[in-house]
């Protein structure tokens, strides 16, 4: 194994059920994911990302294939590599009765140093504005996300898993959390992280690996992703749609998909907004709408050249 | 195996204790009350001779002639009686040791701790293996405290070893519950079993009690209840055996409730 890879995949295959009823959720997955960087796992959602988090963690148990992870074996070595790696769930149960500060504390006892693990918990906690006096029923979801994430990180683990980290917290508390991840990645550290939300993954990975059905589809550069990224755009005029817009829009080399509902107007836009701004502008523009494109639509937009174009 | 795990089982369960224990104590208070009275103990036991001899042993009776003393009475009675609820707890707590865990999804941030498997399941079995040793020793506390007050004519000593005796039937329904948790995954089906397990081993003893033959002999030696024996503290013929055999066979269902959960998928 190359010295400098945390996460080696090989071959890993995971079919839930057996016989003609089982259902293959990941196939033959071959991945490496190197010290220091914070490598998105994009996918829609049922794609395998979960199944690859749970197989690492041990959780569940391969059809075939192996992984190793600081060059321990996912199976023989599980107890050493939790040592060593934080992880957050993402469906994340906690004990409902219990406050944040007890679980902390619990989680910091079973990782063998309570009091220099709680004390590093208190400085995230602070810094994600969190109540750890409150029960955990007591906790809205997005707060329940904070503790999951205060747990995961509290004793500085080496690899941190995260399986879609930024559901349910709000944009201020999102932005706490890229920063947290910009300095993780300062130290050194090293981020598994998984989503299907693009914006996310562009914000804070240094690579990104595209899961489809199971099937690891591309690994590549956030750059290169964001290079076939393309919008939807809708724009919607106070009285009519001027004459003769529509066709003009089509004329324009980095719109397609043109489509129009009354006084709406809906495209499919590459690169730069400038041609379609002054295009509009002979109208009264009511609203305009731009809309990420899905990861599927990225995905295939990679895959059928629109990249190049 | 560092025993955090079983410090908070305690913390997160202790009241179990308080709520169990209690309210079998109550029951042992009422029993021993009703002791205190000749004249109703001789009256139940002239209506039971009326019964045939299987319902006899539903009611968790083989002698008569024990219920006309105060402490065959409290024997005979509240054992009985006091190992149906702890059966209850039993369940209960084989469920709580993980399949609520796993259920919840809980398990995965738990095992995603360095903690291995085997020393999570152990460590949770210990956990509730203690909070039903306490339930049995405040339940018998309180039904001691009871003879006492009341001034029952009955051994306290005989009293103590019959309710502790139950015990070793209690970790046999947990760690079944458990090792069917382990091996079903599904909670539902987890309670199903056990409760079948629990209400079978009910039937076959009273059946197996109350007439002799190959069959009935066999279903009375598979049922847990026919090892509780409350009344052969009081006869002076309890078979330390009888409890070996049940704490042999919970120690054969641990093992391989570990075998089953070390090595399968978690949460699916």
């Amino acid at each position: 194994m190359a010295s400098d890879s945390v996460i080696e995949i090989s071959g890993l295959s995971k079919t839930y059920g057996s016989g003609d009823k089982g259902t293959l959720a990941l196939n033959r997955l071959d991945l490496r994911v190197n010290r220091g960087e914070i490598f998105g796992y994009l996918g829609p959602n049922g794609a395998g990302k979960t199944t690859t988090i749970r197989l690492l963690l041990d959780l569940i148990r391969p059809s075939a294939g192996s992984a190793r992870i600081f060059g321990l074996d996912i199976r023989n070595d599980s107890v050493e590599i939790h040592r060593r790696i934080g992880f957050l769930p993402g469906e994340l149960t906690l004990w409902e009765g219990r406050t944040g500060r007890q679980i902390i504390d619990y989680v910091g006892s079973v990782r063998g140093d309570a009091k220099g693990i709680a004390k590093h918990a208190d400085e995230l906690a602070e810094r994600l504005n969190l109540d750890t006096s409150k029960r955990v029923r007591d906790l809205s979801s997005g707060n329940k996300r904070k503790l999951g994430l205060v747990i995961a990180m509290m004793h500085s683990p080496e690899l941190l898993i995260l399986d879609e980290p930024t559901g349910g917290l709000d944009p201020l508390v999102q932005q706490t959390f890229h920063e947290m991840m910009d300095e993780y990645r300062d130290k050194g550290k090293t981020v598994f992280l998984s989503s299907h939300v693009l914006s996310e993954v562009q914000a804070i990975c240094d690579r990104v690996g595209i899961l489809r059905d199971g099937e690891l589809k591309a690994v590549e550069s956030v750059e290169k992703i964001t290079n076939v990224e393309f919008h939807w755009v809708d724009v919607t005029f106070r009285d009519a749609i001027p004459a003769g817009l529509p066709q003009q829009l089509e004329a324009l080399p980095s719109i397609t998909d043109v489509s129009t509902n009354g006084a709406r107007i809906r495209m499919r836009m590459l690169g730069d907004f400038d041609p379609l701004l002054r295009a509009i502008s002979s109208g009264y523009v009511e609203t305009l709408h731009v809309e990420e494109p899905s990861l599927e639509e990225i995905f295939l937009a990679f895959y059928s050249g629109d990249k190049e174009s | 195996m560092t025993g955090i795990v079983v410090g908070n089982t305690l913390r997160t369960s202790w009241k179990q204790i308080l709520y169990w224990g209690v309210g079998l104590g109550v029951l042992g208070l009422y029993i021993d009350f009703i002791a205190m009275s000749p004249d109703i103990i001789s009256g139940y036991a002239d209506l039971l001779q009326a019964m045939p001899p299987a319902m006899l042993q539903a009611f968790g009776v083989s002698d008569i002639a024990l219920l006309t003393t105060a402490e065959g009475w409290i024997v005979s009675v509240f054992v009985s009686e006091a190992a149906i609820f702890l059966s209850v707890f039993a369940v209960m707590a084989g469920l709580n040791i993980c399949a609520n865990d796993e259920q919840s999804g809980l398990m995965d941030v738990i095992l995603s701790l360095p903690i291995s498997r085997a020393a999570y399941l152990l460590e949770r079995w210990i956990g509730f293996a203690l909070i039903g040793l306490g339930i049995v020793l405040l339940c018998a506390l309180i039904t001691i405290a009871g003879i006492m007050g009341m001034s029952v004519d009955a051994s306290l000593d005989v009293i103590f070893k019959s309710i502790l005796n139950l015990y070793p039937a209690a970790l046999l329904v947990m760690t079944v519950t458990c090792l069917l948790a382990t091996a079903f995954r599904r909670r539902a089906m987890a309670i199903g079993f056990s409760a079948a397990f629990v209400v079978v081993s009910y039937i076959f003893n009273a059946i197996g009690a109350s007439a002799s033959g190959a069959i009935t002999d066999f279903m009375e030696s598979v049922s847990y209840f026919s090892y509780i024996h409350g009344e052969a503290f009081v006869l002076g013929s309890y078979n330390p055996a009888d409890s070996f055999i049940i704490i042999a066979t919970v120690l054969i269902g641990f093992a391989l409730s570990l075998r089953i959960f070390v090595s399968r998928d978690i949460g699916i």
